[in-house]
């Protein structure tokens, strides 16, 4: 049975993934994926390790390109419209739009001015103004300005777990990114770090689409607007994450959700 | 049927917070039937048996909300799981009041033993009789997670509250009449009272059977013929 997507009549659609199935080499890890992600909101990946859900992440901005042997074997890869395997699509470009946060923070091993600077002088702003309006606002959005502006051109390396996930974040947004994914930014952080972290993302949503995938079933529900539960490469249910979380339709995604799985 | 929890302790917890429900719904059942019963047959030591029962039940609800409080802290539940550990607060706070009801009926019923037979007394039994269905459906309601029993309640209750106001009216009739059986006139009248709210809090288990059921909250809602009709339930009613 094909999941139902709740369809969005008022939402803008911003990526459409369409009857999607990917493998690394011979193996397939994506079977038939339909999945819509409307501009401005937060989407949850959710299910067990091994389901997909990292895999279909890094399908949306072709980080899987870097793969050997993996590739999309069928269907599309929409964002507003525009089919991101096509060859007009600049995989560079592809990723400055297309932002992501990995599970463990990877700060490069600089200032943190130049951590955030790094991309944008990638795509040519040179003028050290422009370039400090960008790391201010960029550590502003990240919710770090205060926090390290007295220490802009100290090591990144010296910042706690929480901050240097925070500056991954301002690094990524500062290239003005439309959509951020992030796969499971929390995982490697205390509680109070994984707090600030998820204050950020919501607030992040008012300017970013955001995707994540997390473990962490009551970081979906305090975070996401919708979530999607994956189970072998399928995408068994999507909806609505309240909805998801009280009354799921599908009798797999009760049984992961509410731990009866396996 | 449920698939096993991973952890085996929460489904431990679980049947232990559906237990003490049951539980508590017996112990009530039981207080309600022998306030009844001495009114009905006079019998003091009964009276006071049931208003010492009483913090036996006020112990369960204490241990009910205790349990369902940890399973909620350790256990983060969700889905149908959460609606369990929540109706099952819900029932029992419930069922606390239809006892506490049952402790106003014995402590009338004890004062009325100690004065002449009265043959109006009589005239409640097709109220309790009502009332105590009411209990034992809201119940099984619960239970069986059947959210078309559930449902039933209300239109039952309505039944419980045509007799109940007939009753009063008779009784009331009397007691303008005043006499000196006017003092026992008004002890029908509020036990009859605590039938007909028994019967609201067992339509209230109902509505809280149909929540733990279909996931939906039905309290307050006046067209309840279209709850169970396919078009009108909600997504992952048909779930578990």
């Amino acid at each position: 049975m094909k999941p139902k997507a709740p369809e969005s009549k008022t939402h803008e659609s911003l990526i459409e993934i369409k009857d999607v199935d990917f493998c690394y080499g011979n193996a397939k890890a994506l079977d038939g994926i339909d999945l819509t992600v409307r501009r401005n909101e937060i989407v949850a990946f959710i299910g067990p390790s091994g389901c997909g859900k990292s895999t279909l992440l890094r399908c949306v901005n072709r980080m899987n390109d870097l793969v050997p042997g993996a590739r999309v074997t069928r269907g599309t890869i929409e964002i507003e419209g525009v089919e991101i395997h096509s060859p007009e699509v600049d995989p560079v470009e592809l990723r400055r739009r297309v932002g992501m946060v990995f599970q463990k923070s990877n700060p490069f091993p600089q200032t943190i001015y130049e951590n955030v600077c790094y991309g944008p002088k990638l795509s040519g702003i040179k003028d050290k103004s422009e370039l400090d309006g960008i790391v201010e606002t960029a550590l502003q959005g990240a919710a770090l300005w205060d926090e390290v502006k007295d220490r802009l051109h100290t090591s990144a390396n010296g910042l706690s777990g929480g901050q240097q996930q925070r500056l991954c974040i301002a690094r990524s947004i500062a290239v003005r990114p439309e959509i951020l994914l992030m796969d499971e930014p929390c995982s490697a952080l205390d509680p109070l770090a994984t707090a600030k972290v998820e204050e950020l993302i919501l607030n992040l949503k008012e300017e970013f689409t955001i995707v994540m995938v997390t473990h962490n079933m009551q970081q979906a529900t305090r975070v996401s607007d919708r979530t999607a539960f994956f189970y072998m490469g399928r995408l068994i249910e999507f909806d609505e994450t309240a909805t998801l979380f009280t009354t799921p339709s599908c009798k797999e995604t009760e049984d992961y959700i509410s731990g009866r799985f396996g | 049927m449920t698939t096993p929890h991973i952890i085996r302790e929460f489904d431990e917890a679980m049947d232990r917070l559906r237990d003490q429900v049951l539980g508590m719904a017996g112990q009530t059942q039981l207080n309600l039937e022998r306030a009844m019963d001495a009114l009905l047959t006079r019998n003091i030591d009964l009276s006071k048996v049931v208003i010492a029962d009483d913090n036996d039940v006020d112990e369960l609800e204490r241990e009910i909300d205790s349990l369902g409080m940890d399973v909620l802290l350790r256990f983060h539940p969700v889905a149908s799981d959460l609606r369990v550990v929540i109706t099952s607060m819900k029932v029992s706070s419930n069922l606390e009041r239809i006892s506490d009801h049952a402790v106003n009926i014995a402590k009338r019923a004890k004062k009325m033993s100690k004065r002449a037979e009265l043959p109006e007394t009589q005239w409640l039994e097709p109220v309790y009789t009502l009332a105590l269905q009411g209990l034992r459906r809201s119940m099984q309601a619960y239970t069986d997670r059947n959210s078309e029993l559930g449902l039933s309640l209300d239109t039952q209750d309505k039944e419980l509250d045509r007799i109940h106001k007939k009753v009063i009216a008779n009784l009331s009739a009397l007691l303008e009449e005043g006499g000196e059986r006017s003092e026992d006139f008004l002890h029908l009248i509020f036990v009859a009272r605590s039938l007909e709210r028994i019967g609201d809090l067992a339509v209230n288990i109902g509505e809280d059977a149909v929540f733990l059921d279909l996931a939906r909250d039905v309290r307050h809602e006046k067209n309840r013929e279209d709850i169970l009709s396919p078009d009108t339930q909600e997504p992952g009613e048909d779930a578990s």
